[in-house]
């Protein structure tokens, strides 16, 4: 893929991602063929930064797991009280590096 | 979520959840003034899961009905708790991994709007039964 293009891509949707992935990521889409780029630029990543404002608002009731898809452990959470209240802070520090591992398995997904 | 992780996390809450029953039952903590619920303890209104554990006392001391009317999650959590070491237990032993595929299969389901939406609607009203006991 085009190395511009590519350079975009990681422009756009750097704060998806840990930033020591980029490195990874870019090599990884160069050398990716040209036909996955429109795949590539409509997948829907979840931002960290709603994760966040979610889970410091109704972590106790798992709804930041629900929003990035892990429906068992917001079910969890949601049944335990946020985890006797423990989960529920421990979350607001995990939740933003657990959204940016949802979205890199997103886009391995795609680009595998 | 892999294997290692989920089991992780369910012998972790496994210990939390005994350990809370053990000091629920020899009365350590006392339930008005002591509370570990988030949303109760910022707008004093109950959550879905509040009363669980005094459901699951109930339950334990052989009142079923009373532990229903406390919350029915309590009960669905004792359930949950006795069953899920079991069969840790026989997977580590059969050195499979059925709860782990169990897991995913529930995951799956629930993200179907025919079984989300109903548990959706369930949790809003015990949610709304246990603002009005008053939790």
């Amino acid at each position: 893929m085009d190395s511009q293009k590519v350079d975009m891509f990681i422009m756009a949707n750097s704060k998806y991602f840990e930033s020591h992935h980029l490195i990874a990521i870019r090599d990884r889409l160069i050398s990716l063929p040209d036909d996955r780029w429109p795949i590539l630029s409509t997948i829907p990543f979840k931002d960290p930064t709603t994760s966040i404002i979610v889970s410091l608002l109704a972590g106790s009731l798992g709804i930041d797991r629900f929003i990035i898809g892990d429906t068992g452990l917001g079910i969890g959470k949601l049944l335990t009280c946020g985890g006797l209240g423990i989960w529920a802070i421990i979350d607001w520090f995990m939740i933003m590096p657990a959204t940016r591992e949802k979205n890199l398995a997103m886009l391995q997904r795609v680009i595998m | 979520m892999t294997k290692n992780k989920l089991y992780f996390i369910l012998v972790l809450a496994c210990i939390a959840g005994y350990a809370w029953l053990y000091l629920d039952l020899n009365h350590t903590i006392s339930y008005k003034p002591f509370t570990v619920c988030l949303v109760k303890l910022t707008t004093t209104l109950p959550c879905p899961s509040c009363g669980s554990t005094r459901s699951a006392e109930s339950f334990l001391k052989g009142n079923f009905w009373e532990a229903l009317s406390y919350n029915p999650l309590g009960v669905l959590l004792v359930l949950i708790i006795a069953i899920t070491p079991v069969w840790l237990l026989l997977d580590l032993i059969r050195k499979n991994n059925s709860l782990f595929l169990f897991y995913i299969k529930l995951e799956f389901m629930l993200g179907k709007k025919i079984f989300a939406i109903p548990a959706i609607i369930l949790v809003l009203t015990n949610w709304m039964w246990n603002i009005h006991k008053g939790l």
